[in-house]
């Protein structure tokens, strides 16, 4: 079975994120991820960025921004052999849902 | 256009979806903003075909994963111009626009929040925008011929 490099490079991508989230500032609370598959089998690594609700409800496009060039400057997705997701809510939305794969 | 009414479409199904707390508007509002930018591209590539009463067949030939796949590099990785930064913006937009579009379609299990509806019409509104900055660059009009299933060539 065919699996991406993504796979074997979690602690470069683990460092990324935390350049990131240092970088951006108290705007991004957390970053989580997950590498499978979307919906056309093609190999992706999903971002689930948790927000300030200040950061998420005036300056979402601005901070997602910085996060999503933020990470594609410091991974290398193409030869990581995945495409990025990012998806982004904000703390009182996930302190509400409490969805695990957010915590 | 076709296209600035579905973005426009998006808002108020996002609107109503809030107001109602309506899940079925946020998934269509979703939804929508993913094919106003969809329509945006088609109908910039096909404006161009000489021959108007063939234009929807044209249309109508674009493959959405093959949209989405379609390759792009810029000429210097580490200092891409802004046009090549513009287009990359948009290039990553349409790739996610077009997954959540599939979730919010067909995946019951995604809890859709507010900053999930937010951030698909504003990241569809925005590419209208650099999309529209760089349309008639000569590495956009390529790009649409690549998500048409053209074959990558250098450009001039």
């Amino acid at each position: 079975m065919y699996l991406p490099s993504a796979v074997t490079k979690q602690s470069e991508i683990e460092v990324a994120i935390q350049e990131v989230v240092r970088t951006v500032g108290p705007d991004v609370v957390r970053i989580r991820y997950e590498i499978g598959e979307d919906w056309s089998g093609q190999w992706a690594i999903f971002f689930r960025v948790v927000l300030s609700d200040d950061a998420a409800k005036r300056r979402l496009r601005e901070v997602a921004g910085k996060v999503v060039w933020g990470l594609a400057r410091r991974l290398d997705f193409p030869a990581m052999g995945v495409f990025p997701y990012h998806n982004f809510r904000s703390v009182s939305e996930q302190a509400a849902l409490q969805e695990p794969a957010w915590a | 256009m076709l296209a600035d009414d579905l973005r426009e479409d998006a808002r108020h199904l996002a609107v109503k979806g809030d107001a109602e707390k309506r899940q079925s508007c946020l998934r269509r509002a979703i939804s929508t903003a993913y094919y106003a930018v969809f329509h945006l591209l088609v109908e910039d590539f096909v404006e161009h075909w000489e021959f108007e009463d063939q234009r929807a067949r044209l249309a109508r030939m674009f493959n959405h994963q093959k949209m989405r796949d379609a390759l792009f590099k810029p000429k210097e990785k580490s200092n891409p111009t802004s046009a090549e930064t513009a287009l990359m913006d948009v290039i990553r937009a349409f790739g996610q626009l077009q997954e959540d579009r599939h979730r919010a379609d067909y995946d019951l299990g995604w809890k859709i929040v507010g900053t999930d509806v937010t951030d698909a019409i504003t990241l569809a509104e925005e590419t209208f925008v650099k999309w529209r900055s760089i349309r008639r660059a000569d590495i956009a009009r390529h790009h649409l011929h690549s998500m048409f299933g053209a074959r990558v060539e250098k450009v001039p």
